[in-house]
């Protein structure tokens, strides 16, 4: 059951970087490669705010949020709008946000070394909750309420405000979308800033719940996350949910019964099952486009 | 000093054969990231098999070289069979998740070393590196000029335009894949060997990632791509040391800015910069190769029942019965959205129908996916909404359309066999004929995204001519065009169908079509309305309305 | 006389190397119904779009209530009352008829639901399909919609590109029916059609198209009556 439990705070981040990924290409048609970047440069920040400026780890959530959807802009500026009408503009944009993505890692390297950062022993709570034999810790919680509240969020606003209609109209028909008066750069710039400010959020509740950040975390769920997005269903917020807390879950067993060398590999396994049986995904569109 | 160098040129080496895995798939308009995995599964499978010692005074990379490469098509094919059917960004993940999965089962495994990795002697001279990237380069090279080379360009443009020309596009996509997987294959094997010293973990993201930037920033478009971008980011960190920007952040945040700045202003990469030498000339003495006669007249080309096509509950086409002989050519108008190229899609196999039945020129209309056999067969079509080969230049996207009537080259290439160059000039000339016939013969070396609209049209119909059709299918081809060069196109077509040609013609110019055709189908959402001959077509009540539309429910007047 | 409320002059437009319009010039007085006509190629559709900002002109000029809208973007002329129904109509299947009328006044951030409760009251059928997906209504239901869609918000000058393809004759009146009222309301209304007997019986004003230039003007029910257009169509000399 703590297994469990572990599994599914591990998951939530994993979903909250995965819904990240999942509405720039749902929305824009896009896979925005600088999306890891952006998350392992908002754990270093979340540690710098905490360690050296003091800030609660409480108080370091919204101040990364915000950090991330600025950093979404500057994505969307540099990597994406100078091609937009481009021919090639699915693949150029991969190679350009890697290119952005590798730009930003430069900076953090610069700004902080190659070494391992971590919080300082103090800023955790060490409140813990006793729940029929099972340990939760305090922290665990808000990194789980903070996902979800997030991603909930995200849903709310996808389904029930202008602006999420707006949205839904470019993902579906961009040319019907402008025709109805859509400010479509608008909606493209703040869907870009929405799914960084995810990502960082997610970045920096990782670094909670590891209490490290080191240069590399970006690689690693940068995979698990396409992997997540490819069995939601490529475009499905739901789908990033359940995808990324099945994956959390997934490799805590795996762990478990397997080893623990083998974990980073249940995610492929997901990702090929998926491909081969239901290549669309849990909540994908129903159709592949034919002629 | 002379050592450091010699290091770096054999860097630059392995790296555009690396790039030059990459390469082949992009070739092919495919984006595939796996290559890192099997370069590291070719790499560890080899230091299973090579020996210590020479063998016969031969370096053992001799036998490790083709197990790796073997190792890397074989693992390629295998990984292609499920994962080929995906588009875009999803073969892109999921050939990076393959590499992934490949790096954690090695790391994981006890005869690769793990984490620890494996030392090796260092078997590769720069001589070695060398000699294999221009044997790399010369199979690109020769593969430009071939009639593969020149499939997987066109696929690469237009995958839907080069299945109705003939090309098998699962299997060229297969071949495409194969080859990287041997390159990659052979890069593994090389770079482990120089390195001396190789871990699963030097195959990862970041090592797929390298690859794709330096054929990316390289081109695609060019065999030399490859090698530009190898030596051009390979010597990018020295040139940075010997201007004194230190190591650390400085160099990675140049080369990202700088791989951002190729792919925003050169998205042809570096060997963009190279001028194109135009297209080979047509030799007028060789003529065109020996080609089936066409059927006599009045034998069947084609034969519908009951034909349908629905999109869930929208009927697109529903209930067509025709019969189409040799000679003929038959005229299909409507107005939009009548179902007119819904119909032909189904008659030229790149849809399928869902009910009813049908036989063109001796093949089953059926599932789609065998598109390309239609072509095989005798079919031939142009588009709606033209769909040139954007990059190729006219006489290439008519090489393009006289596949099916031209014999693969490129293994003769290779050796540089008289007959090769026999073949393709016949090609030229089947080519050249057809471009002659429409007029273009003088643009032959334009790139076909460069040409003014009717020429355009023209272009789409010598291609579609190049491979020697029975049944000619012309999707709305004067569309746009002046009653002038209606009027050319008219006598062009008429000029086919006394040459035995059959005609089946799409076109909203319904003069042109009264002008044109032996005989006319009506088409209304879907349905036959009318069929005859044109002088009672003409005059027909209900097709007259069809295209001005009734007055309302009180007006009978006509 | 006042100035036309939209007035087109000069208008070229080209995709690429491919020019579909050349030179066209129209003009619609404030509450008229003006129609374009012509076959299919003729480059109706291509005008539309660059009036109403979906496309830029290689040139000309489009002004709109005493401005030069030329260079504007859709979305900017949607909030000044310049409203396209699209051909195809476009409207968004995955989303409920409700949500696609909500959209009609994206930009608009006060569009209450007063304004689209009228138009659930013009239109009974949408109120009965209000919570479906928008893919699951008929053609003639989503011709309907996408209509009630753009008079949500409030345009002046409304463009229809082809209402009335692909849909059943007796719908083709109710449609037709429904631009009446809408031109009776005040709307301006510029219609381009296939349908050219229905459109000119029903404009003001006609404008022929052939090949992408103007070939004939004038009076709906002059052009009617005129042989030289029924034979533009067909094609007979």
């Amino acid at each position: 059951m703590q297994q469990v439990l572990n599994g599914i705070f591990a998951g939530s981040i994993y979903a909250l970087f995965a819904i990240g990924f999942t509405l720039v290409f749902g929305v824009l048609d896009r896979l925005n490669l600088a999306h890891a970047a952006t998350f392992t440069v908002s754990a270093f920040l979340g540690i710098e705010l905490v360690a050296d400026l003091g800030l609660s780890i409480w108080a370091a959530i919204p101040a990364v949020l915000v950090f991330g959807a600025l950093l979404g802009l500057i994505i969307e500026r540099l990597a994406f709008r100078p091609l937009k009408g481009r021919n090639d503009a699915h693949f150029a944009g991969l190679i350009s946000s890697i290119a952005v993505g590798g730009m930003f890692m430069a900076l953090l390297l610069a700004r902080y070394g190659p070494d391992t950062r971590r919080f300082p022993a103090e800023a955790f709570p060490t409140t813990d909750f006793q729940l029929g034999g099972v340990r939760i810790t305090l922290l665990q919680l808000v990194i789980l309420g903070v996902s979800l509240g997030l991603m909930l969020g995200l849903a709310f606003l996808v389904n029930n405000t202008g602006l999420g209609r707006g949205m839904r109209a470019v993902a579906e028909n961009p040319h019907a979308a402008r025709v109805l008066g859509v400010n479509v750069d608008r909606v493209t710039a703040t869907t870009f800033a929405i799914s960084s400010a995810l990502g960082a959020v997610a970045g920096v509740l990782l670094a909670f719940y590891v209490n490290s950040a080191q240069m590399t975390m970006g690689f690693n769920i940068e995979l698990k996350g396409l992997a997540v997005i490819i069995v939601g269903g490529m475009g499905s917020l739901k789908g990033a949910m359940v995808g990324g807390i099945a994956l959390g879950l997934a490799e805590v067993f795996a762990v478990q019964y397997v080893g623990s060398s083998w974990r980073d590999v249940v995610a492929f396994g997901m990702l090929f099952g998926i491909l081969l049986v239901r290549p669309q995904g849990l909540f994908g569109p129903r159709q592949v486009r034919e002629v | 000093m002379l050592s450091d160098y010699s290091a770096t040129l054999t860097l630059i080496a392995l790296t555009a054969i690396f790039a030059y895995s990459f390469y082949a798939v992009l070739l092919a308009g495919q984006l595939s990231l796996g290559q890192a995995g099997l370069a590291s599964l070719a790499g560890f499978s080899a230091t299973i098999v090579v020996p210590d010692d020479p063998i016969a005074g031969l370096s053992p990379l001799v036998v490790g070289i083709p197990v790796g490469m073997a190792v890397g098509a074989l693992v390629a094919f295998l990984l292609g069979l499920p994962v080929m059917r995906l588009r875009g960004v999803f073969l892109a993940i999921a050939t990076l998740g393959f590499g992934e999965m490949v790096r954690i089962v090695l790391i994981n495994a006890e005869w690769t070393g793990g984490a620890q990795g494996t030392t090796l002697p260092k078997l590769v001279t720069p001589g070695i590196a060398w000699g294999a990237l221009l044997l790399v380069a010369y199979w690109f090279w020769r593969l430009g000029g071939s009639r593969l080379g020149r499939a997987l360009a066109a696929l690469r443009e237009d995958e839907l335009a080069a299945r109705a020309m003939g090309v098998d596009v699962s299997r060229y996509r297969m071949t495409a894949f194969v080859t990287s997987g041997a390159v990659a294959g052979l890069y593994g094997v090389l770079i482990a060997y120089f390195s001396r010293f190789i871990t699963p973990d030097d195959f990862g993201f970041s090592a797929a990632v390298d690859g794709l930037v330096t054929a990316v920033v390289g081109g695609s478009l060019m065999f030399l791509g490859p090698l530009l971008g190898s030596a051009f980011l390979t010597s990018v960190p020295e040139v940075q040391r010997a201007l004194g920007v230190e190591a650390g952040w400085i160099r990675p945040f140049l080369s990202s800015a700088l791989l951002l700045v190729v792919i925003l202003f050169l998205p042809g990469g570096l060997s963009s910069l190279i001028p194109r030498w135009r297209s080979p000339k047509v030799d007028p003495d060789v003529s065109p190769p020996e080609l089936a006669p066409l059927p006599a007249r009045g034998s069947p080309v084609l034969s519908l029942t009951g034909l349908g096509k629905a999109y869930g509950g929208l009927h697109a086409v529903r209930d067509v019965d025709l019969e189409l002989r040799s000679g003929e050519v038959l005229g299909l108008i409507g107005p939009n959205g009548a179902g007119k190229t819904t119909l032909v899609n189904l008659i030229s196999g790149l849809a399928a129908p869902t009910s009813g039945s049908g036989t063109v020129l001796g093949r089953e209309l059926g599932p789609i996916g065998r598109g390309h056999l239609f072509a095989k067969a005798g079919v031939s079509r142009t588009f709606q909404h033209s769909k040139l080969f954007d990059r190729l230049t006219v006489l290439e996207n008519a090489l393009v359309g006289a596949h099916v009537v031209s014999r693969p080259t490129l293994l003769r290439r290779l050796l540089w066999l008289p007959s090769a160059r026999r073949d393709e000039q016949r090609a030229l000339a089947q080519a050249g004929a057809q471009l002659t016939r429409v007029g273009l013969g003088d643009r032959a070396g334009v790139p076909a995204g460069e040409l003014a609209y009717g020429d355009r049209r023209r272009l789409e119909i010598a291609r579609a001519l190049a491979g020697h059709p029975t049944l000619l299918i012309l999707d709305e081809p004067a569309a746009g065009m002046n009653h002038v060069e209606a009027r050319e196109l008219s006598t062009l077509i008429r000029s086919l169908a006394d040459d035995g040609i059959t005609v089946l013609l799409i076109e909203h110019n319904v003069r042109m079509v009264l002008e044109t055709c032996t005989r006319i189908l009506v088409l209304n959402f879907g349905e036959v309305i009318a069929a005859g001959d044109p002088a009672t077509i003409a005059k027909d009540p209900v097709v007259i309305e069809a295209y001005l539309g009734s007055d309302g429910p009180a007006d009978t007047r006509v | 006389m006042s100035d036309p409320l939209l007035s087109v002059q000069g208008l070229s437009v080209s995709y690429g190397r491919v020019q579909a319009v050349r030179d066209v010039a129209f003009e619609a007085a404030e509450g008229s119904l003006v129609t374009l006509v012509g076959a299919n190629g003729a480059g109706k559709t291509s005008v539309l779009n660059a009036v109403a900002g979906l496309l830029k002109p290689r040139q000309g000029k489009v002004l709109y209530d005493g401005n030069d809208v030329t260079r504007w973007p859709a979305h900017r002329l949607v909030d000044a009352g310049l409203v396209q129904v699209p051909e195809g109509r476009e409207v968004l299947a995955s989303m409920t008829t409700h949500e696609n009328l909500q959209l009609g006044g994206w930009h608009r951030k006060e569009t209450s639901a007063a304004s689209i409760d009228e138009m659930y009251v013009r239109f009974p059928v949408l109120a009965q399909r209000r919570e479906l997906p928008a893919g699951a209504l008929s053609g003639g239901e989503q011709q309907m919609l996408a209509i009630a869609r753009a008079l949500i918000a409030k345009p002046r000058v409304l463009l229809l590109d082809e209402p009335s393809m692909g849909l059943a004759p007796k719908v083709v009146d109710e449609v037709f029916r429904v631009i009446e009222e809408i031109r009776a309301s005040g709307t301006t209304v510029v219609l381009v059609e296939q349908n050219a007997r229905r459109a000119l019986r029903a404009a003001d004003f006609g404008y022929v198209l052939e090949t992408g230039s103007l070939a004939h003007s004038g009076p709906g029910t002059q052009l009617l009556a005129d042989e030289r257009v029924i034979n533009a169509y067909l094609g007979i000399d």
